[in-house]
């Protein structure tokens, strides 16, 4: 019995989702244009230049939204390895004479009309491809070195091996070296936990989970004890207290740092920032959260980070509640997505993990991942469109099948 | 059911198991307590450590300016101002600022270059020089300072790159090198160096203010945030008991003097005797406290040569202030002093008769007048003084006692210095009572074998001229706020009576014969009633006294009548005229002469005075037997001119035997009397055993 047959009428998406995502993405344009008026004045002439650019990436941004929130999700189902495919040839194109170094970095592709970033198309990618992945077949999840019952030999890979799972770990190696290369530590990261938490939500074995968390810990363990480790251990350790070196590379941080500390718990008022007047480089990029939290206070942070976690809880709660494993997946890797960044983010800020560059997703100023996120947001509005009419007709018949 | 059906039905089509809730459950817990762990680490910097955090950013984000209190005005008497604050500016360049104005490597090389030659063009400097500091790898350097308002409003409209003008207080002296030593001069810091700059420089400095704002990290102050400003409190304005127009009379006589004298220099200090307020202190040569450091006119190439350490001590010595610093014999004018202390300890009186033998026994030393072997015979105590007699003052000293003395230079206070307003004051160097002995108590008292500063014995005299009261020396008049409201007073302050009434009244009597009779007739101004003593003191050098250098001086009262100044002035080392008489006295008379009319006291001719001035003629003084500078001092006194015959450069020992004309007859005003000598190589004075100074 197809969806069809079960008679769908039209429903609304998720409206806390869009309103949601609205406000973030108004009040990103709020703060990029406050924190980046200094900055911008200082080295274009005028206080508008990141407010403009900014607003640029989220029109954009929000035509993909709307664009994605109302097309038919499942219609990229058949495209998903094209996808995938795509998505890592732009990867390797960074190591082409089309790749843009900027910092010693080499980050972009230069098509002259835009400049994308590969490594942020990826995370989009990965996530629709692991969706069908996992979707045609459920089981490609599961690793079995034995015939167990219920084996299906009809299918071309299954349980039986561990095909699938070396595939999928192998892609994410692969993905993982590609960014790291670039070099770029935090994408590839939040790209390699992205790939986990999409296979531990499609039912990775705790075998895994606790073997490759056993290993971690050894390691660390390792690290930690061993004398010839000692610069390791003291990269790892620095990033706790960045006033040991505050002019190094410690100095980002603690510039942050001492505009959190200026804010203290209602901030300095909007606008007030002192910090963003060229003390703090580049304020509206990855240390926003330090900027807000000088001008709206350990208050405003807590109110971001609540509006975060509803926005997440909503995203989940579409996952939980939707019947197509594909799209179940799609939104699981969403809300994995959004999560890792907003979790990076403010664990760089606040000095809980090494300074990497890791933007907070719709308020920091927009570039391909501002597109991206908002494109993969709209996706979910859709799926929560769908799943309402299949739940609401699955409930009608029920009801109608009692009587 | 339905799940089964779908399953069959397409292959593709998986359904999503409660195994998935589970673990998107699991997934969003985790997610949550990280946020949680996250919030409790955003709170930690914020709220915990916030404290700490927001003073140590407040530091880096404030700019915590001096604001220069304005120091206060110097002005003399009469409300001139000798000294003045006012608002300059410094220019500051951040050389990186001003190398990195452009897009393009080349657009910042073109506008660098043109702020290189506009910078220069507008500060008068060297392109080269600019552009130095332009270059520098310094974070800020100073370009230019003392740079005036409406210069800075022009660099200010320029809008250079990395130009900042930082406001001064800027001191300057409108009249230049005048009265220099005496003001003194500022530091780089405004802080008073030398002088009056230096003594009152608590009461003229002020208090300075604070200026607190938040500034962007390239020290650009912002709109917004913290801005606090702690006015300054501007300095005292101190007035002088100085009278520019005195100085400048005196300054300008001494200029001459030293100049027609060929003196190494010449120094001159007027007070008024009544409150001991100093009217005029000059020296040659006067620095300009505009420029303190600068070297004299002249010097310029031996200054360049000098080492830092010779460097700090040619400035020391342009600075210092004789008058109150140094100390000098004072020779014959000391005399006034043995006189005035036996004359009111009453050990003698105005009528006393004295014989001069020319030498005298004190101890197992022979000690003689200056023209031994003659003598000068029977003379009076006013005779006496006028004809610097010092066997009468050994007489006299003897008379009133070790003791005695000691107590009248005490009441005199030329014992201890004078506390004088102004920094540095030297020490009066003189035997110490307790090993005081007969033979420097002889000398002593006619003035050989101390060393006095200025300061003092005009202090001293002044009181003979103020009725025995000695007062206070001092500067400082008052002390006004901004506002102009008078803060602080010096009150005319008695210290000690020096002598009765009486023994001062008569002391201005003999001074006064010493000018009409004596040998400082050099000093005579026609209309007025002057008092004075003349002094010639061999210059100490390393191991005894110069036989050619001298150090001539006269101190005078005038008018007698009514004493409204004391002026004393020091030649120091003339190559014209050996005498105190012919070089001290004719600078004292153009001083007191000028400062007389300033004065607007009007001349009271005496019927002699008359008579020579409607005929033109005077009477030709009996200078046969004077010493030779009591003869000039004598013959100038009638309004005549001298001459020596044979020409010869005039010394210590020379003694008139005959003259031309003869004494009494009746001559034209500014003829020529000729003076004929004698050495007298039999005369040379003892010295006491007291007598070095190095």
């Amino acid at each position: 019995m197809s969806e069809k047959a079960l008679k769908l009428k039209k429903q609304d998406g998720d409206m806390w989702i869009v309103v949601l995502t609205a406000a973030l993405s108004i009040f990103g344009l709020i703060m990029v244009f406050s924190s980046s008026l200094y900055y911008s004045l200082s080295k274009f002439g005028n206080t508008w230049h990141y407010l403009a650019e900014d607003a640029k990436w989220m029109a954009l941004g929000w035509f993909m939204f709307i664009v994605a929130a109302n097309f038919d999700y499942r219609v990229i189902r058949p495209f998903a390895k094209l996808i995938l495919v795509v998505g890592i040839v732009l990867l390797c194109l960074i190591y082409t004479p089309l790749g843009k170094t900027i910092n010693n970095a080499t980050r972009w592709i230069d098509f002259k009309v835009i400049t994308i970033m590969p490594g942020e198309i990826i995370k989009t990618c990965l996530i629709i491809y692991l969706a069908r992945f996992y979707a045609d077949d459920p089981d490609r999840i599961h690793m079995r070195l034995w015939q167990g019952k219920g084996a299906n030999r009809n299918k071309p890979y299954g349980p039986q091996t561990a095909l699938p799972l070396i595939w999928i770990f192998a892609l994410m190696g692969g993905c993982f070296l590609l960014i790291y290369k670039q070099p770029n530590f935090s994408t590839a990261g939040i790209v390699a936990l992205l790939i986990a938490g999409i296979m531990f939500a499609a039912g990775l074995s705790w075998f895994f989970v606790a073997a490759v968390g056993a290993a971690g810990v050894a390691g660390l363990t390792l690290i930690m004890n061993s004398p010839s480790y000692e610069y390791m251990r003291d990269r790892i350790t620095g990033f706790t207290d960045p006033f040991l070196d505050p002019l190094g590379e410690g100095y980002q941080v603690v510039q942050g740092l001492l505009a959190m500390g200026s804010g203290g718990v209602i901030g300095t008022g909007l606008g007030q920032s002192i910090q963003k007047t060229l003390y703090l480089p580049e304020p509206m990029n990855d240390f926003i959260l330090a900027i807000i939290g000088e001008e709206l206070g350990f208050v405003g942070i807590i109110c971001l980070m609540v509006v975060y976690i509803a926005l997440i809880w909503r995203i989940f709660r579409v996952s939980l509640r939707c019947r197509d494993y594909f799209g179940m997946l799609l939104c699981a890797g969403v809300g994995i997505h959004l999560s890792l960044q907003v979790i990076l983010n403010i664990a760089v800020v606040t000095a809980s993990f090494p300074p990497t560059g890791v933007v907070l997703p719709l308020v920091s100023l927009g570039g391909n991942a501002t597109i991206l996120m908002l494109a993969e947001l709209g996706m979910v509005v859709n799926i929560s469109k769908r799943s309402a009419a299949v739940n609401a007709a699955a409930k009608q018949k029920a009801e109608e099948t009692a009587q | 059911m339905a799940e089964e059906v779908k399953v069959k039905k397409n292959k593709k089509k998986s359904v999503t198991t409660n195994k998935n809730r589970g673990r998107l459950l699991v997934v969003f817990a985790l997610f949550s307590l990280l946020f949680c762990a996250l919030a409790v680490r955003v709170g930690w910097h914020m709220v915990i450590v916030g404290e700490e955090r927001a003073q140590k950013a407040a530091k880096q984000q404030t700019r915590d300016s001096v604001v220069a209190a304005t120091r206060g005005d110097i002005l003399d008497a009469n409300g001139n101002k000798l000294a003045i604050s006012s608002t300059a500016y410094a220019v500051w360049v951040r050389p990186e600022s001003a190398r990195s104005n452009g897009k393009t490597e080349e657009e910042q090389e073109k506008n660098l270059l043109y702020e290189t030659d506009r910078l220069a063009e507008l500060l008068s400097m060297e392109p080269d020089a600019v552009k130095e500091v332009l270059m520098s790898e310094k974070k800020l350097i100073r370009l230019a300072k003392n740079v005036d308002i409406e210069l800075a409003e022009e660099i200010r409209g320029e809008r250079f790159a990395g130009v900042e003008l930082v406001e001064t207080a800027s001191r300057s002296y409108p009249l230049k090198a005048f009265a220099s030593q005496l003001l003194g001069s500022i530091t780089d810091d405004n802080v008073g160096n030398t002088g009056l700059e230096r003594y009152y420089n608590q009461y003229l400095a002020g208090q300075n203010g604070r200026w607190i704002i938040s500034k962007d990290n390239k020290q650009n102050s912002l709109s917004y945030g913290t801005n606090k400003y702690y006015s300054p409190e501007d300095g005292y304005t101190m007035v002088l008991t100085l009278d520019q127009n005195i100085q400048y009379i005196v300054e300008q006589k001494i200029a001459e003097g030293k100049e027609t004298y060929k003196a190494a220099r010449v120094m001159c200090l007027i007070m008024d005797p009544k409150t001991a307020e100093i009217k005029a202190m000059a020296q040659t040569d006067e620095f300009d406290p505009n420029d303190p450091r600068a070297p004299m006119a002249g010097d310029e190439e031996i200054f360049d040569a000098m080492t830092t350490e010779e460097k700090v001590a040619y400035w020391n010595k342009m600075w210092r202030c004789f008058c109150v610093s140094d100390t000098y014999e004072p020779g014959s004018t000391f005399k006034l002093l043995t006189t005035s202390i036996a004359l009111d300890n009453g050990v003698t009186n105005m009528n006393e008769g004295f014989v001069c033998k020319g030498a005298t026994k004190v101890a197992d030393w022979t000690l003689h007048c200056w023209n031994w072997p003659k003598s000068h015979g029977n003379e009076t105590l006013a005779q006496a003084v006028q004809n610097s007699c010092n066997m009468v003052m050994i007489q006299l000293a003897q008379r009133v006692g070790i003791k005695r003395y000691f107590a009248g230079l005490e009441s005199f206070g030329i014992t201890e210095k004078t506390g004088v307003d102004f920094p540095g004051e030297g020490s009066n160097i003189i035997q110490a009572e307790s090993s005081c002995g007969p033979v420097e108590l002889a000398t002593m008292s006619y003035g050989q074998g101390i060393a006095v500063t200025p300061i003092s014995i005009v202090t001293a005299v002044c009181s003979l001229a103020n009725e025995g009261k000695l007062m206070q020396p001092h500067f400082l008049k008052e002390l006004r706020d901004s506002s102009g409201n008078v803060v602080m007073e010096f009150e005319p302050q008695v210290k000690s009576i020096s002598v009765s009434a009486q023994t001062a009244s008569n002391m201005l009597d003999i001074m006064e014969s010493v000018v009409t009779e004596g040998g400082a007739g050099t000093a005579k101004i026609a209309g007025y009633r002057i008092g004075g003593k003349t002094g010639t003191a061999s210059k100490p050098i390393p191991g005894g006294y110069s036989k050619t250098d001298i150090i001539g001086s006269f101190i005078g009262v005038a008018p007698i009548d009514d004493p409204q100044f004391v002026c004393l002035v020091i030649v120091d080392t003339p190559r014209i005229g050996k005498y105190g008489s012919t070089t001290a006295a004719p600078i004292a008379r153009d001083i007191i002469q000028g400062v007389l009319s300033y004065m607007d006291i009007q001349p009271d001719y005496s019927n002699a005075d008359l008579n020579t001035l409607n005929s033109g003629k005077t009477t030709v003084p009996d200078v046969t037997g004077q010493s030779m500078e009591d003869a000039i001092g004598m013959v100038a006194g009638r309004e005549l001119n001298w001459r020596i015959a044979p020409e010869i450069e005039t010394t210590e020992n020379m003694v008139v035997v005959d003259q031309f004309p003869k004494a009494g007859e009746y001559v034209t005003k500014n003829s020529i009397v000729t003076l004929y000598y004698e050495f007298d190589n039999t005369n040379e004075e003892v010295k006491g055993p007291d007598t070095v100074l190095d």
